[in-house]
């Protein structure tokens, strides 16, 4: 045996001495070993080798800001056909498709996020603070709904509000809140407003935004949110089946300027009088209690359309029974 | 009786304008200050997770817990180029846990097994302390819990995974519910572009 295969052989006694050494290390009683980075710097593709190329990181965007403009002109657009749909059409079917609609995209899809009556916080912190401004969307946003209600009332509440939409589909059997109550409970929303506002013009630090905090849908929105958020949200829903849309009338901050808005439209909701006919089942009909003594109070319309189709005289219960009258089956 | 109405039509008439005028004055100051969109971003630089020196601590998992959006907006980014690539990654192990037969900490870290981790470049099956390893995130699993981002940064490792707001996920909240109990109040809002880049992520500051 050389010297040379000697030193081969012990340098392999000595490596299997080590492999046994470090397997008996691997198999005794497991025990975290002390960690040292391995490393000082991030190794480099052309130091990795094999062809390897650095992934990107992924960076996804906010919304596209057309898409963001894209849900203004959405906005501006459903509440014409909300107009239309209610003062041209009197077709409250329809109009409960439009709120269904508009749920399902400004509510579920969009996630309740941006909505006029949110958005009017910024805009108050932006005409304080002047280190504070909004996109032109978000002052868009605000400003559509009051410009359509100066001439046509409340439609951005009929059916567009996602918040509205939702206690819109509950409505199952209302009461007619005793009127003194309705009146009463209503300033509810202008404290509301004030305390909206005195949270939202405090400096940056104390700043807060009460109205998205507080929101009780958008829980539902998202299919998240904390235990509380979500039960007042419910409370809320199972309130509005038996009162007609209580956080709109009782609490709505964004209502409470539509309100003031619609006090000087130009046209609206209205029952014509009937020296005939006045039958009062419109009155009857609304469950938000918009109807006093025959005529509509605009500032307190929801835009739902349910006067309209509950009138022997008018949108679908007018044409089913011109049709009656067409096919020569009624008496006349 | 029409005079009355006609006065009372002007008057509508009159307010009408006024409001409309207020309105459109308004939005043009608004729009005048108009200044593009701010968003919610982490700034590693005071989140307890990623910044330097503060270890030995629990890792701190409000974004996970505070944040309105469903499994939170907040996810551990990877900054693929500054990753060390280690055989035993400090943030994809669980490095206090036993040695298995592989000479590998038996457990993960991550909670959620959101961590991929596959050789990279000239793996070398007979020397795998010397191969290089890319990590990567699921970000339909990662809930921004950041425990791996407490381990990822000096001593242990190279700091190459932060917390990051991800915008896909984000709804930008007025008041950011995360930012609202963030003890070191880590998030801050910038303009879109920057908030984007990862330069805004300094360590140290």
């Amino acid at each position: 045996m050389s010297a040379y295969s000697q030193m081969r052989h012990g340098a392999g006694v000595a490596l299997a001495l080590l492999v046994l050494a470090l397997c008996a290390v691997r198999n005794a009683p497991a025990q975290a070993i002390p960690y040292e980075r391995p490393v000082e710097t991030a190794p480099q593709a052309d130091a990795i080798g094999g062809g390897y190329q650095t992934p990107a990181v992924q960076k996804p965007r906010p919304r596209d800001y057309w898409l963001q403009v894209l849900d203004v002109m959405a906005l501006a657009a459903l509440m014409g056909i909300s107009v239309w749909l209610v003062l041209k059409r009197r077709s409250r079917k329809w109009l409960v498709a439009l709120a269904i609609g508009c749920l399902g995209y400004f509510g579920f899809y969009r996630e309740g996020c941006i909505c006029p009556i949110g958005s009017l916080q910024n805009v108050v912190v932006a005409i304080v603070d002047p280190k504070y401004s909004i996109p032109i969307v978000v002052t868009a946003t605000f400003v559509l709904p009051l410009v359509v209600a100066l001439f046509f009332g409340r439609a951005f509440c009929g059916g567009v509000c996602a918040l509205g939409a939702i206690q819109e589909l509950v409505v199952l059997k209302p009461v007619q809140v005793p009127r003194r109550l309705d009146r009463a409970l209503g300033w509810l929303k202008y404290v509301y407003l004030a305390i909206v506002i005195l949270f939202a013009v405090r400096p940056a630090l104390g700043r807060d935004f009460l109205i998205c905090r507080f929101d009780p849908f958008v829980g539902f929105f998202r299919r998240t949110g904390t235990p509380n958020m979500l039960l007042l949200g419910g409370a809320f829903l199972v309130l509005g089946m038996f009162v007609g849309r209580p956080y709109c009338r009782y609490l709505c901050p964004y209502g409470g300027l539509l309100a003031w808005c619609t006090r000087l439209a130009r046209r609206g909701v209205t029952i014509t009088p009937d020296k005939e006919l006045d039958c009062g089942l419109c009155a009857g009909a609304c469950p938000y209690g918009a109807i006093e003594e025959m005529r509509a109070v605009g500032r307190n319309c929801l835009y739902c359309a349910r006067c309209y189709s509950s009138c022997p005289n008018d949108g679908e219960l007018a044409r089913a029974k011109a049709l009656v009258q067409l096919s020569g089956a009624a008496p006349s | 009786m029409s005079e009355d109405l006609s006065r009372r039509d002007l008057f509508s008439k009159v307010a009408r304008g006024t409001v409309l005028a207020t309105l459109a004055g308004g939005a043009g100051f608004l729009v005048k200050k108009a200044n593009g969109q701010v968003v919610w971003q982490v700034n590693a630089a005071r989140c307890i997770n990623s910044r330097l020196g503060e270890v030995g601590v629990e890792a701190c998992n409000l974004c996970t817990t505070e944040c309105v959006v469903a499994l939170s907006a907040v996810r551990a980014v990877n900054e693929y180029s500054k990753c060390g690539r280690c055989n035993i990654c400090p943030a994809y192990f669980n490095i206090t846990s036993a040695v298995n037969e592989e000479g590998q900490p038996s457990e993960k870290l991550c909670p959620r097994d959101a961590i991929a981790r596959k050789p990279i470049g000239k793996a070398d099956p007979e020397d795998p302390a010397n191969n290089f390893y890319e990590y990567i995130i699921d970000e339909e699993k990662c809930d921004g819990c950041g425990k791996c981002v407490m381990q990822c940064k000096d001593p242990l490792g190279l700091g190459s995974i932060t917390l990051r707001v991800r915008y896909d996920k984000c709804v930008n909240c007025n008041s950011c519910a995360i930012s609202r109990s963030c003890p070191r109040d880590a998030l801050m809002q910038l303009p879109v572009e920057q908030a984007l880049l990862s330069s805004v992520l300094k360590r140290t500051g």
